[in-house]
């Protein structure tokens, strides 16, 4: 954990780690007898089921739950179906997980399914929507949304993690290709790249337009993004889809690269596995695996009260069982023993304006706690600037009263969307 | 499964490990120099002093928190500091029922009611002290307080010897460096410039203390008096001794920027501080106090929340569509 230096007057500088320069080759996980795919779709009794218990699934099968379903997943193995049941996340949106047992002989023989791929967004959707490193098909092939710049991230958006970059320095004809092909099924006119100021990539780009980010964080945020390198400013509660600019990482265009070659998907995802003393390991695990194998392969022993933190420590989510699987938009586990666990407080803001010195898009934060504390998310979205966080976490990190401030915000801007919610349904 | 039971919580999950405590203590730490200072120059009743000061306004706190039935907070060291801060500003041989009195106004009425750590919209250590300095006024004449004391000094209190005597008079009796190092009469804390002086960059440094408020109120001290005393030299007197004697270095790094009364924005920082050192140098030369830190503070901390909602613009704000 960074920690405070002795002096302070200037504000913290949390930098970026860099992939090493000849990195070593991914650590791989033998894909295990069960496996957890998610799915972003609750499951209703009263409709019919496509998926049910004991079903055998291909390698490389689609898997709806219903017949009218617009979420699906990929099986990455040839095996029966053995549990479905409900996971809900922090907010407690309700999804499903499927557990799938392998069957071993049968996955290491088969080829994967193979999709009628054509140079359309729409059939690409069709079946990619799951690849490692999550392409954002479905917002690519919605008619609703005017997509005219697509920029590949090759440099991560948390601390500590160098998944992407990892896969840029390493696959670096695939991204060539798979931006080809890109650029072919979406047909849109501008692509640029993101990659680390520092990061030397030999050979470079060709044709695409690269944006060297700063090594400082939070400039590789989307919303930094846009104002450093596409002079353009995310307007308060709209993302930059709304702008017509999608993000893409490095790992999903390698993986469209893969997939249109064999006309097939792939499962393997690369990771980087942060553990208690800070070492990263990097692996490429299928999509699925429970973390608690990986945690296996590398001795990192869970104990209670420590906590999982996947994506980043800045921006990330803890999970509660260590059996959370492996998702398509993974890229950073880190694991924090109980001792190092920062404590938080039930104190009041004392107005030290240490997140006003440090907030990268100037949210009064001090006043705006007031407000979310009291629930007024209304005012506090009219008055004091909710909608323009670019939710770095910097606030809290910094926060002397060690106020949960980036959890505030957060359940301020989705109590809002509901009450709006509210609102146009009574309207 | 074997189920483990992990910690679950939200992002950030680092933390730059600040807290209050090291707050609190880095400030009392910063306070270190004037205070030993203080203490030799004025023995063992300012020992007394201080220390009463200090634990009995960590006592109304615990007392509060007891009645009203919240968490004991004084863990945060919030009301040591309101208390250390306080005894800083008395003289040395100030009375122990004064000494309780004023704490229990400076951490009861000033802090408590309000809702604690926070939420007070004075410095409270400042209430406290106007408090005392309306209701016994005679506790405050420093040069009546030292009466006892031998010093190889000028045994006059700066300030009311300006007030009461004029510039002429004084003219030569307070070398600034005197002042700097603390060769004068006045509180326990409040002589010792440079003690200050260093503690105050100390916290700057830390990041406990805005540079913006005390730089700026330095500057106000600086171009106001200056102003004054070149339009009439003869009546007012130069940035000198305004700058080194009295409350005024204690105002600029331990009075002026405490957090919870004062502003964040950079402007109205520079503001705040600028317009609490007006009002000093106002209050000395026209009011008819001899030293207006106490009340030009408190009355600055009434305006804190109007002059803060001057405040950059927020990124994507007003762009509708780009």
């Amino acid at each position: 954990m960074i920690k405070r230096s002795f002096f302070t007057l200037a504000k913290p500088r949390l930098n970026y780690d860099l992939v090493e320069p000849d990195p070593k080759e991914l650590e791989s996980i033998p894909i295990p007898s069960n496996l957890i795919l998610l799915l972003n779709e609750s499951i209703d009794g009263t409709k019919q089921a496509l998926v049910k218990e004991g079903n055998t699934v291909e390698k490389g099968e689609k898997l709806r739950l219903y017949n009218e379903s617009t979420e699906y997943t990929i099986s990455p193995v040839t095996g029966t179906i053995a549990t479905i049941d409900t996971f809900s996340d922090d907010f407690g949106n309700n999804a499903t997980y499927l557990v799938i047992k392998n069957d071993q002989s049968q996955t290491t023989k088969a080829n994967s399914t193979t999709y009628d791929l054509k140079d359309d967004i729409a059939s690409a959707d069709e079946y990619l929507r799951a690849l490692p490193g999550a392409p954002p098909l479905k917002t690519l092939a919605n008619d609703d949304i005017k997509i005219h710049t697509i920029v590949i991230t090759c440099a991560d958006t948390d601390l500590l993690s160098t998944t992407h970059q990892y896969v840029a320095s390493k696959f670096l004809e695939e991204i060539k290709q798979g931006t080809q092909i890109l650029k072919k099924i979406t047909r849109v006119p501008k692509l640029c790249i993101t990659v680390p100021e520092n990061l030397n990539i030999p050979g470079g780009f060709d044709s695409i337009q690269v944006f060297k980010t700063a090594l400082e964080y939070p400039s590789n945020l989307p919303a930094m993004i846009l104002k450093d390198h596409l002079n353009m400013v995310l307007p308060a509660g709209k993302t930059p889809e709304d702008l017509g600019i999608c993000f893409i990482t490095a790992e999903a265009v390698v993986s469209l690269a893969r997939a249109y070659k064999t006309k097939s998907a792939g499962f393997e995802k690369i990771l980087t596995v942060i553990d208690k003393q800070g070492t990263q390991h990097r692996v490429k695990a299928t999509i699925g695996t429970p973390l608690r194998r990986i945690f296996n392969t590398f001795s990192i022993h869970v104990n209670d009260q420590d906590r999982i933190v996947i994506g980043g420590p800045m921006k990330g989510f803890a999970t509660y069982t260590h059996h959370h699987p492996v998702q398509p938009d993974m890229d950073t586990v880190m694991i924090q023993d109980r001792d190092i666990i920062p404590q938080l407080s039930d104190n009041p803001c004392i107005n030290c304006g240490k997140c006003i010195r440090i907030c990268p898009v100037n949210v009064p934060v001090n006043i705006l706690v007031r407000y979310l504390e009291a629930d007024q998310y209304e005012e506090a979205a009219d008055k004091y600037d909710l909608e323009s966080c670019i939710e770095c976490g910097l606030c809290a990190y910094v926060c002397t009263a060690r106020i949960p401030l980036y959890q505030y915000i957060r359940l301020g801007k989705h109590e809002l969307f509901n009450l709006r919610a509210l609102e146009t349904a009574n309207e | 499964m074997n189920n483990i039971k992990l910690t679950v919580s939200h992002a950030p999950f680092w933390h730059d490990g600040d807290s209050l405590f090291k707050m609190n203590l880095n400030i009392m730490i910063a306070t270190l120099p004037a205070v030993i200072f203080g203490i030799i120059q004025f023995g063992a009743p300012a020992v007394g002093v201080l220390a009463l000061s200090l634990s009995s306004a960590m006592i109304w706190e615990l007392i509060l928190n007891l009645i009203s039935k919240k968490k004991l907070s004084i863990g945060d060291l919030d009301s040591a500091v309101i208390g250390l801060v306080f005894g800083m500003m008395l003289p040395a041989i100030s009375p122990w029922w004064l000494v309780i009195t004023g704490t229990f106004v400076a951490v009861v009425l000033g802090k408590m009611i309000f809702g604690g750590i926070g939420a007070n919209p004075f410095n409270p250590a400042l209430v406290g002290m106007a408090f005392l300095m309306l209701s016994w006024k005679v506790f405050f004449d420093f040069d009546a307080a030292y009466v006892n004391y031998e010093f190889n000094f000028t045994a006059l209190a700066p300030l009311a010897a300006l007030k009461f005597q004029g510039v002429s008079e004084i003219a030569g009796l307070f070398p600034t460096g005197d002042l700097l190092m603390g060769k004068q009469v006045g509180a326990i804390g409040s002589t010792f410039g440079l003690g200050l002086i260093i503690g105050g960059i100390y916290l700057i440094l830390k990041g406990y203390v805005r540079w913006e408020i005390p730089v700026s109120f330095i500057a106000g001290i600086i171009v106001t008096a200056l102003c004054f005393s070149m339009a009439n030299p003869d009546t007012y007197a130069g940035p000198g001794i305004h700058l080194f004697s009295g409350y005024t270095l204690f105002g600029a790094f331990f009075l002026a920027t405490e957090n919870s009364s004062s502003p964040v924005n950079r402007i109205p920082m520079l503001l705040y501080g600028f317009f609490a050192a007006v009002m000093i140098i106002l209050m000395r030369n026209i009011g008819v106090y001899e030293d207006g830190t106490v009340l030009a503070i408190l009355l600055l901390n009434v305006v804190n929340p109007l002059i803060d909602t001057i405040r950059p613009k927020v990124l994507g704000k007003g762009v509708n569509n780009a």
